[in-house]
């Protein structure tokens, strides 16, 4: 089986594991527990399980047609659920032989057994394990082999002291139960016979409250003796390193002092409970005992809303807590650092290279130049290369301004330099000038 | 002669429970036996802090269920008045504690069983225009929304004047504090004689609700009065 709680759980999802027991089942199987136990019986034959089951079903469901073949179903159906097992072994050379399995032995002692924790049963159990825990020390001490240790340490721990020590807890369990049940039986009794269950209700309260004490001071007194019993086994398992021994020595010494919580924090719950029910019926009960107030205050919130009042309380407002006084502030205003913005303008050459292109363009005309190719080609000379594109624009320009152009529809391109032409506009002649 | 293990008004104040009862009791809360050693330094000091609490115009009241509380009789200590939504839900609260199912788990209820119980005794409709005065017409959704958020609201406030204690978001947990909402029928004379008695003593006040409930602070709701202004 794997030791992880995923792994075993997704295990038995895979199986699809599941209980499907109906008020009948339980019944059968209780008949069959009780018959056995006292007729010492340790497996039943088949006619006794039809016979325990028709018995059952006059008690369950007097009215039921055919029982032996409900019967047959139902054994059916608990063998499918691991509750009935078959022993024979013989097959269908005759009728079966079966047995109550763990499974249905553990739910059928569930609902029969009455295994609350009590003083005797808790005494009895203590002393036993107290006993067998000193065997085991004495055991230790003579251990010389990994195999005395194991058979006369390891496998008394795991198998006795584990069973004594898992019945004190099963037992606690029960006692929660009973717990619960008093809780119930107490709100129960009260509804009845309100007043008239005082008296009862007092009674039960005292006999839980004596029960949880009287346990708790068995477990304080007995779990110091097991601790320290078991931790001197422990340590001699640790001299003679007994990893194993040790092991399960420390698992056995968290039971105990799970056992031993449970007496400690069952009794203050305990005791809250019992203050909290004994006020109730010193200020409620005894103080109403025809129980008149409970109806006066249902009509009293039913009829609130036509007859309202309210109740007064206190409502001082908290304290009002001033800041520390402070001189006043000067905030300086919200600004960012003066920088200078304004950067300084690059040097450059001169782009004319020093000569005035308008002069250049009369200069031109006076020479009789009559177009703006023949003009261009008079002044480009005059400046770089890498600045005679810009100063054919410009030019342009100038001409533009100074004098009157004419140019036909379709301006023909004329080269005025290597590389550069212009669309090429006439010049007026010298007395069409303006 | 007084049993009291405080010689002195100056040693009743210098214990160092006071600073923080006396802020409570300002503040309404009801200290109970649940309060462990800070009742039990109240119960104590009962023979000098009653005259004190005097001079500032109220009475420390000591009830036989086992609570105390400081009840303001004139102008000098601010009061108030529970809302609809606290009286309500306080008075259900005390029938429940005074319920034996509610004993069989220590007085503890569920949040929800308290709502089927209000709903219970007063009926949906009235429940819901008690706590809604001014609205005239219903959806039923929002309705049980806005009940649910002042009854919320209630049990926050009757926590915090220790009515109850608010174990989670599921349970909460009863204290004797309760049966003040009980009072009126708390003996078997008249309720109407129970109620001016009660009124002469400061301890409640009668009629509708006042601005306190107007601006109780559940007031979420606003979208739905938009709603009904717009649909007429």
């Amino acid at each position: 089986m794997p030791s992880d709680p995923s792994r075993l759980i997704a295990a038995l999802a895979r199986d699809q594991i599941n209980l499907d027991l109906k008020t009948l089942d339980l019944c059968f199987l209780a008949g069959l527990d009780l018959r056995a136990d006292r007729a010492s019986l340790a497996s039943f034959e088949e006619d006794v399980l039809i016979d325990m089951f028709e018995q059952v079903c006059d008690v369950v469901d007097p009215g039921a047609e055919r029982p032996r073949k409900r019967a047959t179903h139902a054994i059916q159906r608990l063998r499918d659920q691991r509750m009935l097992a078959r022993v024979d072994g013989a097959g269908i050379v005759r009728s079966g032989e079966y047995t109550l399995t763990r499974l249905a032995a553990a739910v059928v002692e569930y609902f029969l057994a009455d295994e609350a924790l009590t003083r005797e049963s808790l005494t009895l159990l203590t002393g036993t394990l107290r006993a067998q825990l000193a065997e085991i020390l004495a055991a230790a001490k003579r251990a010389d082999t990994e195999d005395d240790w194991r058979q006369r340490v390891v496998a008394p721990l795991r198998v006795t002291v584990g069973d004594l020590v898992g019945g004190i807890e099963r037992r606690q369990r029960g006692l929660d139960c009973q717990q619960e049940e008093v809780q119930a039986e107490i709100a129960k009794l009260l509804k009845a016979d309100w007043f008239g269950a005082v008296e009862r209700c007092q009674a039960l309260l005292d006999t839980t409250t004596n029960t949880l004490r009287e346990l708790n001071e068995v477990l304080l007194r007995d779990t110091h003796h097991f601790v320290a019993l078991l931790q001197e086994i422990q340590a001699l398992a640790s001299e003679a390193e007994q990893a194993e021994s040790e092991e399960v020595v420390q698992r056995v010494i968290e039971h105990v002092d799970r056992i031993a919580a449970w007496g400690g924090a069952r009794q203050r719950a305990w005791s809250d409970y019992y203050q909290y029910v004994h006020r109730y019926l010193r200020d409620v009960v005894r103080l109403d005992p025809d129980r008149a107030l409970s109806q006066r205050l249902r009509d009293q919130v039913a009829s609130w809303p036509s007859t309202p009042f309210r109740l007064l309380v206190a409502a001082a407002p908290s304290i009002r807590l001033l800041r520390p006084l402070e001189s006043r502030v000067e905030r300086p205003a919200v600004m960012r650092p003066r920088t200078e913005r304004e950067g300084s303008p690059d040097l450059v050459d001169p782009e004319d290279a020093g000569l005035n292109i308008e002069t250049l363009v009369e200069g031109a005309l006076a020479a009789g130049a009559r177009s703006l190719a023949e003009v261009t080609e008079w002044v480009l000379p005059q400046f770089p290369a890498d600045l005679r594109y810009a100063v054919t624009g410009r030019v342009a320009d100038v001409l533009a301004r100074i004098t009157r152009t004419r140019s036909a529809y379709e301006r023909p391109w004329r080269t005025v330099a290597p590389r550069l032409e212009v669309e090429d506009w006439e010049l007026p002649r010298e007395g069409e000038r303006r | 002669m007084t049993t009291s293990s405080f010689q002195s008004l100056e040693e009743a104040i210098s214990d160092e429970h006071f600073p923080e009862m006396d802020l409570a009791l300002r503040r309404g809360r009801h200290v109970g036996r649940d309060d462990g050693a800070a009742y039990d330094y109240l119960v104590d000091a009962l023979d000098h802090l009653e005259p004190f609490y005097r001079r500032f115009g109220c009475e420390l009241m000591q009830r036989a269920d086992g609570y105390l509380y400081l009840l303001p009789s004139g102008e000098r200590l601010g009061r108030r008045q529970l809302t609809a939504g606290e009286m309500l839900v306080g008075q259900t609260l005390a029938l429940m504690y005074l319920d034996p199912t509610t004993l069989q788990h220590g007085g503890m209820v569920q949040r929800e069983m308290l709502l089927q119980r209000l709903s219970g005794l007063l009926g949906t409709e009235t429940l819901v225009r008690t706590l809604n005065p001014r609205r005239r017409k219903f959806d039923e959704r929002i309705a049980a929304e806005t009940v649910r958020t002042k009854v919320a609201e209630a049990l926050r406030r009757l926590t915090d004047l220790g009515f109850i204690d608010s174990v989670d978001d599921v349970m909460l947990r009863l204290r004797p504090a309760l049966m003040r909402f009980a009072e009126p029928v708390r003996d078997l004379s008249d309720q109407t004689a129970a109620l001016e008695r009660l009124v002469q003593s400061g301890e409640i006040t009668l009629g509708d609700a006042d601005a306190e409930d107007e601006n109780d602070g559940t007031d979420g709701d606003g979208t739905e009065d938009d709603e009904e202004e717009a649909s007429g």
